[in-house]
């Protein structure tokens, strides 16, 4: 008998002593209670999220589910005297500088991948990855910290420059670069390994073809990898749509109006969560579960959105 | 060196040694290779055929710690000397691998790749290219509906002839072809030998084969090859029939490889 | 030949965009690493990390028949320090660990009135006063009060101009950090308390107890969708769930330590599940086989055998836990709130490094010199749990490289 079989027929007769029984109980309680949290999340983010909606709240009446996903501002009213919140332009403004910033970090991240897996010399490579982990684990803060400190001054500065006045720096551009800083790890670590995995037998045959080596990195590597590169992608947009603490520290709160323009001051959905978190009551204080779970549908709707744009990708060829 | 016909060399190799860091993998070679004939490199595993058939496209380049000796000359240059436009060299010297590798792009693309990469961007010249190439490669008719279908949706075989098109696209002198049908069924072997064949009039053709009858089916010359060292070189006729040299003629009867 | 050069040119290109976008990660590490250190290092001193946050002030008076001393000074001063040999006390100017102009006490003689004040308010109890303390005014009788914005200088004066004080009013240091280091560190603790048992439980469930199937896929399934979920969603499950639940069953007034430790429990099980998963893969089944054919119960072998094996793993997995914990922000603001305080306490409110940064950017106005100061530390511990991590690793996948092999 095998290892394997013996191991099998050891956790069928598990049942068998008192102390295995208790134990495999214990664990697989374990393993439920962790199970479970994704549906509590779901749960509680649901219903709370939901209650504005459906109930009166304390007389003010309840919140129309339609005005408030397309409205522009963010509360028409006083706080606490107006049920007319809005998160139309936080829907439009989060998902714009999501991808605005991915647009930067995408290239830098997949092509500093390509450098460390393909291009640069060993010791070279394994320093840029030590430097691309350490960015990795900074925490958000820090990256919020240094966009208020650094980047707001820089985005002033150049927004001064061309004459154009901004409110201390605190706009879409420094959001999105905040944002791209700290999404550039997340795509270069997964599309080197994306890249790392490319089957050397395609480089040869591009090689021996005549083609020289960045003709082969960009046209056979970098499309053997797509699929890999494109799943980086979808985590830091993922990162990127999430982020709170960061974000609001360089948004600049606005409180109503979409704008595309890279000088203006914007919110997001997380950083209008923020925001109001003395208040302990009411309906200001409920509302902010009702932004969570537009949150939470937005991220899943771009989400299932991607991935389904990805099998597409992979099926469809690249001209060489 | 012995050669039943006057024919042109194509290569002439002169005291080859190659060494893959301590191992000394090609022991002192020289050989020529006929033009527009198909040479068969034999020999048992490891003897060094493969890397030698590497040598002749500099593909060994790519493996580290490899050092070369001595000199290949292809059209009166020595490809080792320094200055030696590698891209140029491995376009008019084309390879078809032991395992096909279509990169995951259309059957066109595939084909089209080496075209455009030297710049080639005119539609009409790439689709007149490509239906040559597969025509040549005889895998026009069994794909002419399925160009832009991805390459790797074709059978094992369908990939290799498409490999050897790919090839052809380059308008090389030579075409090498380390074992390529090793990984494929009977019935493609025996298209892709009657390919060689026929290509033989347009391409000189160096072929490493584990498969001796396949070498004196298809071959013109034949080059044996033990521990890295060329122990015999002649007209596939004569290896087959009477080999000069014992080792030879062992291994030809199946006494040891 | 015009396309070789054509496309010696376009590789060119493409291979100077690559390097140059290689050095953007190079560069920005290296420009946040160096604003933090940077514009944070001028605070960074003991006094920050064992200093109260809230200043203490009090009004205070001498005790009846007090003396002036006439003392000198037995200490060297610092430059800028005025000393009164009258009353034993020497004055500068400086700014506090929040940035603000103050008159700071550099030294008092042991013989000096001011060693022995009675607070004015409270009774008689003795407050001395001590070096590092501001003064806020000096008020005498018949006499021009000294007011901390005239300085040092003009405070010293008008001391040695006077032979007693009616009162002086001073605080005590604030703007430490002594009670958000203490906050992280009762999370981290705390966390991984709850977290551990859970997460390293589910792991050996999934490991070495579930049979390969769809039950056992579907419950991972069900964990590893928690690592996408954005930390501020957990902060409102935290506010929704654990703050209610704690306040139930302790004293406790709203957010507190214990539904913050709870919350970030459950931000970090799948980061303790899937490592601790990993280590316990990597532990042969000849070392199961073993135990079990020698008679042990299957718990046993767990508990006795496959676990401390694999604890490189799960220290591991600490460790990244650590460093989740001491970064997280967001959740924490919901789970726990944004109160900065001194006395720290499990059903209490208090803020951990990262929140308490987060504070004070949102304060008006933003300190950004103390949050750089406390992103250093922040950056230091992270930093160093990475270079542990890789340690246990490389060591751990060179021993088993070993035993495999």
């Amino acid at each position: 008998m095998t290892d394997r079989t013996l191991l099998s027929k050891m956790k069928d007769t598990a049942g068998g002593r008192r102390s295995d029984r208790i134990a495999k109980t214990v664990f697989l309680s374990a393993a439920l209670l962790s199970a479970s949290f994704v549906f509590l999340i779901a749960g509680i983010v649901l219903i709370r999220g939901a209650l504005p909606f459906l109930t009166d709240n304390d007389g003010l009446g309840s919140v129309d589910l339609l005005r408030f996903l397309t409205a522009d501002v963010w509360l028409v009213g006083a706080t606490f005297a107006s049920n007319l919140y809005g998160v139309g332009y936080l829907i439009l403004s989060t998902l714009f500088i999501a991808f605005l910033s991915l647009s930067v970090s995408f290239p830098i991240g997949v092509l500093t991948a390509l450098f460390i897996a393909k291009v640069a010399p060993k010791p070279l490579a394994k320093v840029l990855r030590t430097v691309v982990e350490t960015l990795a684990s900074i925490p958000s803060i820090v990256f919020g910290l240094f966009g208020a400190g650094v980047i707001l001054k820089l985005v002033y500065d150049f927004s001064m420059s061309i004459g154009y006045q901004s409110k201390g720096g605190n706009s879409i551009l420094a959001t999105a670069l905040v944002l791209a800083l700290m999404t550039i790890p997340t795509i270069t670590s997964i599309s080197e390994v994306a890249i790392r995995s490319v089957d050397k037998a395609l480089e040869h045959g591009s090689l021996a073809l005549g083609a020289s080596k960045t003709q082969t990195h960009f046209k056979v590597v970098l499309a053997a990898a797509k699929s890999g590169i494109f799943t980086s992608a979808i985590l830091g947009i993922g990162r990127a749509l999430g982020e709170a603490t960061a974000v609001s520290l360089v948004a600049g709160g606005r409180r109503s109006g979409v704008s595309f323009d890279l000088l203006d001051t914007t919110a997001t959905l997380t950083t209008m969560m923020l925001e109001g978190l003395k208040e302990t009551t009411g309906l200001d204080y409920d509302i902010r579960f009702s932004v969570g779970l537009v949150l939470l549908v937005v991220i899943l709707i771009t989400n299932l959105t991607l991935n389904a744009i990805k099998r597409k990708v992979g099926s469809v060829h690249v001209k060489a | 060196m012995k050669r039943d016909e006057n024919v042109e060399g194509a290569f002439r190799i002169d005291g080859l040694n190659l060494h893959y860091g301590a191992t000394h993998a090609l022991k002192d070679v020289s050989v020529e290779i006929a033009r527009n004939r198909v040479t068969a490199l034999i020999g048992p595993s490891g003897c060094g055929k493969s890397t030698f058939l590497r040598t002749l496209n500099r593909m060994n380049d790519l493996i580290p710690n490899c050092r070369v000796e001595g000199s290949v000359y292809y059209r009166e240059n020595d490809i080792y000397a320094p200055g030696t436009d590698v891209i140029d060299l491995r376009r008019r010297i084309g390879m078809v691998f032991q395992k096909p590798n279509p990169f995951p792009m259309s059957v066109f693309d595939n084909v089209a790749y080496g075209p455009r990469c030297q710049g080639i961007k005119d539609k009409k010249t790439l689709e007149d290219i490509v239906m040559r190439a597969l025509r040549d490669a005889a895998l026009y008719d069994e794909v002419k509906d399925r160009l832009r279908e991805s390459a790797l949706s074709l059978s094992g075989g369908q990939q290799q002839r498409l490999c050897i098109a790919r090839a052809i696209a380059m308008s090389p002198d030579v075409i090498l072809m380390d074992e390529p049908t090793s990984a494929l069924d009977p019935i493609a072997t025996a298209k892709i030998e009657e390919l060689i064949v026929g290509l033989r009039k347009d391409y000189t053709i160096v072929i490493v084969t584990h498969n001796m009858q396949q070498a004196a089916r298809i071959s013109d010359f034949t080059a044996f090859f033990l521990s890295g060292e060329l122990v015999e070189y002649d007209a596939t006729d004569t290896i087959f029939s009477h080999p000069s040299n014992p080792k030879t003629e062992g291994y030809i009867t199946g006494r040891f490889g | 030949m015009s396309r070789r050069s054509a496309r010696k040119v376009r590789d060119f290109i493409l291979n100077a965009v690559t390097y140059l976008s290689s050095t953007v990660s190079l560069a920005a590490l290296i420009a946040i690493l160096a604003f933090v250190f940077g514009k944070g290092s001028s605070l960074l001193n003991f006094d920050l990390v064992v200093e109260n946050f809230e200043s203490q002030g009090f009004v205070a008076d001498f005790h009846a028949g007090f003396e002036t001393c006439d003392c000198v000074a037995g200490i060297d001063l610092p430059e800028g320090s005025y000393y009164s040999e009258k009353w034993g006390i020497a004055l500068s100017d400086s700014t506090d660990l929040l940035g603000k102009t103050v008159v700071e006490v550099d030294y008092v003689h042991p013989d000096s009135p001011f060693a022995y004040l009675h607070d004015k308010g409270v009774g008689t109890e003795p407050i001395p006063l001590r070096a590092d303390y501001d003064v806020i005014r000096i008020a005498f009788d018949s006499y021009a009060t000294a007011l901390s914005r005239y300085g040092a200088e003009a405070m010293i004066a008008s001391l040695d101009a006077n032979d007693s004080i009616r009162e002086i009013e001073f605080e005590t240091k604030g703007g430490g950090i002594r009670g958000s280091i203490l906050t992280t560190l009762v999370l981290i603790g705390l966390t991984l308390l709850f977290a551990l048992p859970i997460g390293v439980g589910a792991a050996i469930y999934l490991n070495e107890y579930a049979a390969v199937g769809r039950f056992s896929k579907l419950l991972r399934s069900f964990i590893e969708t928690l690592t996408g979920v954005p930390s501020i969603i957990y902060g409102l499950m935290g506010l929704a769930v654990f703050v209610p639940l704690t306040v139930k069953l302790t004293g406790a007034t709203g957010g507190n330590l214990l539904s913050g430790a709870m919350t970030l429990a459950v931000i970090l099980l799948p980061v303790i599940i899937r490592t601790t998963e990993e280590s316990l893969k990597v532990v042969p089944d000849d070392f199961r086989s073993a135990s079990l054919a020698l008679g042990a119960s299957k718990t046993q072998t767990t508990f006795q055998v496959v676990l401390p094996s694999a604890l490189p793993g799960i220290m591991t997995g600490v460790l990244l836990a650590i460093g989740r914990i001491v970064g997280e922000s967001a959740a924490l603001v919901f789970a726990i709130g944004t109160t900065i305080k001194d006395d720290v306490s499990l059903t209490g409110k208090s803020t951990s490094l990262a929140v308490h940064i987060w504070a004070m950017m949102t304060d008006e106005p933003a300190n950004v010199e103390l949050s750089a100061t406390i992103a250093i530390i922040i950056v230091v511990i992270v930093v160093f749990l990475n270079i542990m991590i890789k340690l246990i690793t490389n060591r751990y996948i060179r021993k088993r490289l070993g035993v495999g092999a």
